[in-house]
């Protein structure tokens, strides 16, 4: 009987191709592999056609999701390269580190006891899996100085990763292990000790099984702990009586990108993608890896010649023999391209470690797997959707108008509503309320979001439709339920639709704060105008915003009286947003009894004066006004017996953003120019600061324009009128069916 | 000490490249002095074997020089590139003396370097006395380097024409120099490279052709990362520059010299180094090595006209000549610096009078 430990670095390449020749030649009848045995089911699916790494095995608490660990496995994993070994020798296989339902619960308590006075929130924090990180960084930084590296990673890579010729590797590291253990105080390590113990007894529960020849792989530090034989006894006291929760495992597709550093898991490489090279071809000296970067600047518009391949790979092998290194490195071929490829500027190189050194590949994972019916759910919308889950961003415009596109855009407002943020809606370019863009960049941690939305139903569809339901039913805010309504609506969820619009109808009759309801409208309008477009009935909502509006009137002209600067202010931007939203709905009921409150917000002399000017602007606009109603106005709030704070509010009210429009306006410029000009000199000293406020909120080319046309006695900004000259009526007629027909008129011959 | 103004490199330190051969084990290509690995301690500096102690010439990344030397032994050519005083030439001609153990062949790039200067010119007497022979034939620094198997410098590559700039091609590419007027080509031997500087803020600069480019691997000279790393470097440069000149002055202290390199990173930076106060920038690029030179001819002033000690008045006239590179708009910024930031700084007084006295 033997037992072999094989010491390895999780996720080395060279690591891989040792374990892989060791088990051939070695021939075990079972490997154990550091790993929570509660996945042992999961490994049967190894070998599968459609489990494709990169993957992770997803352990979850299925009553709490949040509480997850994962263990991802790439191609140049050992541990996925024993596993696979054993699959198709057909021998057993299973996982021999503490389970992962002990290491959960002991991990929470260590960490509670450290962050005992910060409040967190708890159930946010995943707990990673700890097994899966580096060999402990301080210990085997002491070999790597005692070999002159300044940076212990590269010192086992170039040592154990990249080497070819591998006899008696395994002894090495665990002689080298062996050392550093001895040599180097231990800090006490609970969780350390914990799952070094279980390990050694799923070793001795394997020996009782008689099973010949063992092989065991694990992280190189734990090798003399498992070689070390310990007692029994002492292992099982220390394992009595540990706490334990139900933990549940499946299988989820993993990224490149989620096994390097930069991703925020602690657990991970730094170059999953150099990595993946290094297993897929080990003899390459580099040129393969550079005609691959040169690939990659050619797509990037770059001129690179295979002369700069060639002088790239000598550069990197010269630097590699400096340096005394037997092959080639990735820092070797990075410098090389630097050099070379890029002509010395780094910015380039953020590509090749996006597109190569990182990578983006994304696993896949068999239908068959037991998965949550949320998760098929998604899983089969998005083959039927044809809207694969990539690792890397990929941007969709879809064209509403089209079948599968509205669908798509239907499944993706789904998603979001249910909080799963695979696509982002960007801002499109172009007109038209038929397009929506999305950006999509799968995450293996929605898996997680998945398996935790999975109570609120097993459908996207019915699960979203909950989402929002139960949403609805704690909000007590109008906003939050017009906000829900402008998500469902493209969603297609009629039956929470339903169930909004008639809490928001609730709602807005119980409410007596007008501001509320003012801020609401406008997203119901986008929700009406949107109605159009997907064909759902927007009549419903029509009906509700006309019925706001209708209150809005009632109660606007009381809510203008009697409030401070900042309240004016807020209510400013709500006539601008509200005015806007009426003009897009082009209702004439409407559209009139919001012009009758203007009106009478206008007339009514308590009106904060910031409002009441912004109301005849906005009646002004819409040409209600005439010219001598207007000068009326204007010279009563600008006489000198009112307070000059109160005309310049309203001056500022009355102009607010509207610059250009001033520049254009000639009406109105003649109102102020000859208002100012009317000014006596002591007068206008005291309104000149007010006026300035007023003026310093228009952008500076507006400023501009409006001093050239104060100096040129206000001809500047304006249109030069059209002269006519030999108009040629006859041909002009001629001309005219045509841009009839492209107007989409006919034409009346008889006038 | 020697009657010579300025050493060359390998004059200078031929005391540490003989020690560095002496140790030398490593393979040494055709034709250099030392290996490549003995090239790079010779550039950082270090302790051999025997306990000899290098002095390092660059300061900064090891990386760097390690690039630059593993080029030099591909058939590609050394292209360093970067702001001015950033120690490109300095560099080239340490390479130049490690790998060829000879820094002198060089040539100058200016707008007016011509063809001639370049590959090869002709003595006109001989040429019209004896019609076009090899005895007629002027060599140039390139020609020489290629029959001796060393290193050639070019200073200042983009300054030179772009017509006169792609005549390198060849000289790269194939390595070879023909000379159709006598039949005859000149071959270079192995050993034979060039290392060419250029720098990236000069106006008027002559782009090298995309064909030149790709002869050429680039290694960036940043300037210097942390203030302390470069008052290394300034103090380095200094001492050796007394030994040089012999002035009978007191090493100087290192508290002037952070006080220079001080002011000169916060005005090329455009902040103190607190970080909290945003400064005007002048236009000149003060480099190390003009705060190099500010020191050196602070010193100067102390040996020849003070009592030998080198104070805030010795280098006040050299620092406002090295900021104020243009009359009217630098003045502003100087003043403005002295008056926020100087005045303020309360063991700086005695600089502050000095500079407001000038």
């Amino acid at each position: 009987m033997a037992i072999n430990i094989l010491g390895i670095r999780h996720h080395g390449p060279g690591s891989a191709r040792n374990v892989k020749a060791f088990l051939e030649s070695v021939k075990p009848d079972i490997v154990l592999v550091e790993g929570p045995p509660e996945a042992d089911a999961m490994l049967q699916w190894v070998g599968h056609a459609d489990l494709k790494p990169p993957v992770a095995l997803l352990c979850y608490q299925p009553d709490n999701p949040q509480c997850s660990v994962f263990y991802p496995f790439a191609d140049f994993s050992p541990e996925w390269q024993a596993i696979l070994y054993a699959r198709k020798q057909n021998i057993h296989v299973r996982f021999m580190d503490l389970p992962a339902g002990n290491q959960m619960l002991i991990e929470k308590e260590q960490r509670e006891q450290k962050e005992e006075d910060i409040s967190v929130n708890r159930d946010k924090i995943n707990l990673e899996a700890q097994s899966y990180e580096h060999l402990n960084k301080a210990p085997i930084s002491y070999l790597s100085d005692a070999a002159g590296f300044t940076d212990d990673e590269k010192w086992w890579e170039h040592t154990f990763e990249y080497r070819l010729n591998n006899d008696e590797v395994f002894d090495a590291v665990a002689e080298a292990m062996q050392a550093l253990r001895e040599s180097i105080p231990q800090k006490d390590k609970k969780l350390e000790q914990l799952r070094e113990a279980y390990m050694r007894r799923s070793i001795r529960q394997t020996e009782k099984e008689m099973f010949h020849t063992i092989a065991v792989i694990c992280g190189a530090w734990h090798v003399p702990a498992l070689q070390n034989k310990a007692s029994q006894k002492d292992d099982n006291e220390l394992l009595k009586g540990l706490p334990k929760v139900k933990i549940e495992c499946t299988w989820i597709p993993w990224t490149f990108s989620r096994l390097s550093f930069y991703s925020g898991y602690g657990a991970g490489i730094n170059s999953p993608g150099w990595y993946n090279h290094v297993w897929h071809h080990k003899h390459d000296d580099g040129t393969l890896w550079m005609a691959h970067v040169a690939q990659l600047f050619r797509k990037q518009q770059m001129d690179t010649s295979v002369a700069h391949v060639i002088e790239a790979v000598r550069l990197a092998e010269s630097l590699a023999s400096l340096r005394g290194l037997p092959k080639v490195g990735l820092e070797e071929l990075n410098e090389a391209t630097l050099s070379v490829l890029c002509n010395g500027e780094s910015i380039l190189l953020k590509l090749v470690h996006d597109e190569l050194i990182v990578g983006h590949q994304i696993g896949e994972v068999p239908v068959e797997i037991p998965k949550p019916p949320l998760q098929l759910d998604i899983e089969k919308q998005q083959k039927k959707l044809r809207l694969p889950a990539t690792a890397d961003f990929k941007d969709y415009t879809l064209d509403l108008r089209k079948d599968t596109d509205l669908e798509r855009s239907i499944f993706l407002h789904r998603l979001t509503l249910l909080g799963i943020q695979w696509g982002r809606q960007q801002h499109v370019a172009g007109k038209g309320t038929f397009k929506e863009q999305w950006r999509l960049q799968w995450d293996p941690g929605y898996s997680v979001e998945i398996i935790e939305r999975g109570n609120l139903g097993n459908t996207v569809l019915e699960a979203s439709a909950n989402s929002v339901l139960n949403q609805a039913k704690e909000a007590t805010d109008l906003k939050v339920i017009s906000d829900l309504l402008e998500k469902s609506i493209p969603a297609e969820l009629p039956e929470a639709i339903q169930m909004l619009i008639h809490r928001l109808n609730n709602l807005a009759a119980a409410s007596a704060d007008v501001i509320e309801l003012m801020e609401v409208v406008p997203g119901l309008i986008t929700v009406a105008r949107y109605g159009n477009v997907r064909k759902t009935d927007a009549t419903i909502v029509l009906s509700i915003i006309s019925s706001i509006i209708t209150r809005i009137c009632i109660s606007l002209p009381n809510a203008c009286v009697a409030i401070d600067d900042d309240a004016a202010q807020q209510l400013l931007g709500l006539f601008y947003k509200l005015n806007d939203g009426i003009n897009l709905m082009q209702e004439p009921d409407t559209t009139l009894s919001w012009q009758q409150t203007l009106q009478i917000i206008a007339g009514n002399k308590n009106t904060s004066p910031v409002v009441c000017g912004y109301s005849i602007r906005l009646l002004n606009d819409s040409k209600l006004l005439t010219a001598n109603q207007l000068m009326q106005y204007f010279g009563y709030t600008m006489s000198a017996a009112t307070a000059p704070v109160i005309s310049a509010a309203w001056l500022e009210g009355f102009l607010k953003g509207s610059g250009t429009l001033l520049l254009l306006d000639e009406h109105q410029w003649q109102v102020i120019d000859n208002w100012v000009s009317g000014l006596s000199d002591d007068i206008f000293m005291q309104v000149l600061p007010l006026l300035r406020r007023t003026f310093a909120n228009f952008s500076s080319p507006e400023r501009r324009k409006l001093g050239e046309k104060v100096r040129t006695g206000g001809t500047a900004g304006q249109q030069r009128p059209t002269v006519i000259i030999n108009f040629d009526t006859e041909r002009a007629k001629q001309g005219l069916p045509v841009i009839m027909e492209l107007l989409g008129l006919t034409i009346n011959n008889s006038e | 000490m020697s009657q010579l103004l300025r050493q060359h490199a390998e004059q200078l330190f031929a005391h540490e490249l003989e020690e560095l051969k002496k140790q030398d084990n490593d393979k040494r290509p055709a034709n250099w002095v030392l290996s490549p690995q003995s090239v790079v301690t010779y550039l950082i500096g270090g302790k051999l074997k025997n306990g000899f102690q290098v002095s390092p010439k660059y300061i900064g990344n090891r990386r760097l020089m390690e690039i630059a030397v593993a080029t030099l032994t591909t058939d590609r050519a050394l292209l360093l590139y970067g702001l001015p005083g950033t120690a490109k030439s300095w560099v080239s001609e340490h390479l130049a003396a490690g790998v060829s153990g000879d820094s002198t062949l060089i040539i100058q790039g200016t707008a007016g370097t011509s063809e001639e200067s370049v590959r090869y010119g002709w003595n006109y007497a001989r040429l019209i006395a004896e019609g076009p022979s090899a005895g007629a034939l002027v060599e140039t620094p390139v020609m020489r380097a290629m029959k001796d198997g060393k290193i050639v410098r070019l200073e200042e590559l983009t300054r030179i024409g772009a017509d006169v700039q792609d005549t390198l091609i060849t000289i790269l590419s194939e390595k070879t120099l023909p000379v159709p007027e006598l039949n005859m080509e000149v071959q270079a031997i192995k050993g034979f490279n060039i290392i060419a500087t250029a720098n990236n803020r000069d106006k008027g600069v002559n782009e090298l052709s995309s064909a030149l480019k790709r002869r050429f691997n680039t290694v960036i000279l940043p300037l210097p990362d942390s203030i302390e790393e470069e008052i290394d470097i300034v103090r380095r440069r200094v001492e050796s520059f007394e030994k040089v000149m012999e002035l009978p002055v007191e090493p100087p202290a290192l508290q002037e010299i952070r006080r220079i390199v001080t002011i000169f990173r916060e005005l090329r930076s455009g902040v103190t180094l607190d970080g909290k106060t945003k400064i005007k920038m002048p236009t000149g690029t003060l480099s190390t090595a003009e705060a190099i030179s500010v020191v050196n001819s602070g010193l100067s002033m102390a040996a020849y006209f003070g009592d030998g000690t080198l104070k805030a008045a010795d280098v006040a006239a050299s620092i406002i000549g090295s900021v104020i590179k243009d009359p009217v708009q630098d003045k502003l910024v100087w003043q403005e610096y002295l008056e926020t930031v100087v005045k303020t700084r309360s063991d700086w007084s005695d600089i502050y009078r000095a500079c407001r006295d000038l």
